[in-house]
């Protein structure tokens, strides 16, 4: 997994560490003692039907809501508890489910505020040149409200924006969710060169096991807020358990 | 109520706009010579300005119903400095900007933490609560009001002459100066870092914070450049009237008026929209004043109608032409005529940027 980095780190720690989070909704148990980690540079899948508390985990790590127990730390600073805008400059940037932009602002305007915390002039520059080159759609409608654009090129603007905040772990809410399987496989190449080519970790959050378990290198597989099953994605397609709830038993294809 | 935006772009484009109407305003006391218009201007200036500050802090989804209180907080101080410390205006009035924006800073600390209804109804207690504060406290001249407060010391340019205050035309052009100084702050603002977190925290506050924008601290500093602002315009005011009373001040009417405005012209129209809204109410009053006891009537009739049929305000009647368009369009699909052939897009899978 850790291909390239051969410094032998003492203790192997992972990028983002959380262990044993507890987290409630009211009275409801969303997340009982999730464990998980994901290393620098890895793509690592949360996959479970509705409800099972993926987006819960990831508004918890990124701060939007506050965990009962466990902890999180990410790069060894502790993160639950803080703020959510403080852990975006720390590099932990989610892209939200359900392409949510702001859609009575520029797309370039969206774009910035992606950059919101950061100081270096000549970084974000650079960015947005990037971004622009992943998505020419982009450039091509920046002055246009995002609520103008196509549901696919919202999707490119959310995550766009991500990482105009310069991220070093991509938090990834259903990418995939209410697209076509055109574009659903076009935010798999786009997840997969964001990785390549930036090194950027992400954690990916599908319904859609069969995208997820192609993308990654693990997973875990979340069940009414527990983890049932982790492991190595090469393994987890041929687990028959898996088969049967998530991959649809290859009725299809 | 619709979301207002405006982007950087837009805001620089606007500009020329301003310049021209800037100049325009310039030339009114060439064309008009009655000083009870000249009066009528300067209180447009005011009240627009006011507007404006109220559309600012809407931006953030603070709904503000201090204005007034604020305008009356930086009125006071004014007043109180030059009439006990006998302090020239020209102290008066960068201190008095300094006293309202340090008031809204403890309010604002304190009650901005729980945006939405809970500010509605701290910021009605705050305007409330000044009227009654004022008005029971006999140094600050009671509900009998502030009177004879002096006028701006003469400015003397040397050479270039002096300016003595001494007419309503010397007034409308420092109150032109002011009202300039706002909109070039509060556009300052629109165009920056900041507007963009306002905008932005407007339209989704918690998307705002998740991508690093810090809520509170933004809307606080919305709070208190417009409570700050709404402080200068208040000196102004009370050096121009000479006079000032606790009720001028007051929630009701003064500050529902202040929204009045923003609405009239239209909330997406940040400078121009309080500009136009009370500059139509102004002319409006006017135009009825014959019949007081009807004007109210009318002019809230009128301001209806317009909020029914043009929600997005008055300046947004240019829109119209175009909408009766896209209707006559859909009437022409649905009794099954030929479609217009721009009238249906079809939903677009245009990833590989397609053209509009």
């Amino acid at each position: 997994m850790s291909n390239a980095d051969g410094i032998t780190k003492t203790p192997v720690r992972a990028l983002l560490d959380i262990k044993d989070l507890t987290v409630y909704y009211g009275k409801a148990l969303a997340l009982s003692r999730v464990s998980l980690q994901v290393n620098e540079g890895e793509i690592v899948s949360i996959v479970g039907a509705n409800g099972a508390g993926k987006t819960t985990c990831i508004r918890t790590i990124s701060g939007s809501k506050q965990s009962a127990a466990g902890q999180i730390s990410f790069g060894g600073t502790r993160i639950d508890r803080m703020p959510a805008y403080d852990v975006v400059k720390l590099g932990v940037v989610q892209v939200p489910a359900g392409r949510q932009i702001f859609q009575l602002m520029s797309v370039l305007d969206n774009l910035m505020v992606g950059a919101h915390r950061r100081k270096d002039k000549a970084g974000i520059k650079r960015d947005l040149e990037s971004v622009y080159e992943h998505f020419p759609i982009l450039r091509e409608k920046k002055n246009q409200n995002g609520g103008e654009l196509s549901g696919g090129q919202q999707q490119m603007l959310a995550v766009g924006r991500a990482l105009m905040a310069d991220p070093k772990i991509l938090l990834m809410d259903e990418p995939s969710i209410g697209l076509s399987p055109i574009l659903v496989a076009e935010v798999g190449k786009i997840i997969r060169e964001i990785n390549r080519e930036r090194g950027i970790s992400i954690l990916l959050v599908e319904q859609n096991a069969r995208l997820a378990l192609r993308l990654s290198s693990r997973a875990y597989i979340l069940e009414n807020g527990r983890i049932a099953l982790c492991g190595d994605c090469k393994d987890l397609i041929d687990n028959d358990e898996v088969k049967r709830l998530y991959l649809g038993g290859g009725a299809k294809k | 109520m619709n979301n207002p935006v405006i982007n950087a772009v837009a805001a620089r484009k606007r500009l020329i706009g301003f310049v021209i109407l800037i100049i325009f305003f310039a030339f009114i006391p060439a064309w008009v010579k009655s000083p009870y218009y000249i009066d009528l201007v300067i209180m447009v200036m005011i009240n627009a300005g006011l507007a404006m500050t109220f559309v600012m802090m809407l931006r953030t989804g603070l709904i503000s119903l201090a204005v007034a209180a604020f305008w009356g907080i930086g009125a006071y101080a004014s007043a109180m400095l030059a009439m006990h410390a006998h302090l020239s205006f020209w102290a008066c009035l960068p201190l008095s900007v300094v006293i309202t924006a340090l008031v809204a800073l403890i309010a604002g600390y304190v009650i901005i933490r729980s945006a939405g209804f809970t500010f509605v109804i701290m910021t009605t207690v705050i305007g409330m609560l000044f009227v009654v504060a004022v008005g029971n406290i006999g140094s600050m001249g009671g509900y009998n009001g502030v009177s004879s407060i002096p006028a701006p010391d003469t400015l003397n340019f040397g050479a270039l002459g002096k300016v003595v205050f001494d007419s309503k035309v010397d007034f409308f052009y420092l109150g032109l100066i002011i009202f300039v100084v706002i909109i070039l702050v509060i556009n300052a603002f629109y165009s920056s870092w900041a507007g963009r977190a306002w905008n932005a925290i407007g339209l989704n506050p918690r998307l705002a914070q998740s991508m690093g924008v810090n809520v509170f601290r933004y809307r606080l500093t919305s709070f208190v450049v417009g409570c700050a602002l709404a402080g200068l315009l208040g000196s102004f005011y009370a050096h121009y009237q000479t006079f000032i009373i606790p009720t001028a001040f007051n929630l009701f009417p003064k500050t529902i008026y202040i929204q009045v405005f923003a609405v009239l012209g239209g909330v997406g129209f940040a400078t121009l929209g309080p500009i136009v809204g009370a500059a139509a109410l102004s002319f409006f009053n006017e135009a009825f004043s014959g019949y007081p006891q009807w004007a109210i009537i009318i002019v809230g009739a009128l301001v209806l109608v317009v909020v029914v049929f043009l929600p997005k305000g008055l300046l947004s009647l240019w829109e119209v032409p175009g909408r009766i368009r896209g209707w006559r369009q859909a009437q022409a699909i649905k009794r099954g005529a030929e479609a217009i052939p721009d009238a249906v897009e079809p939903l677009g899978l245009d990833t590989e940027g397609g053209e509009r």
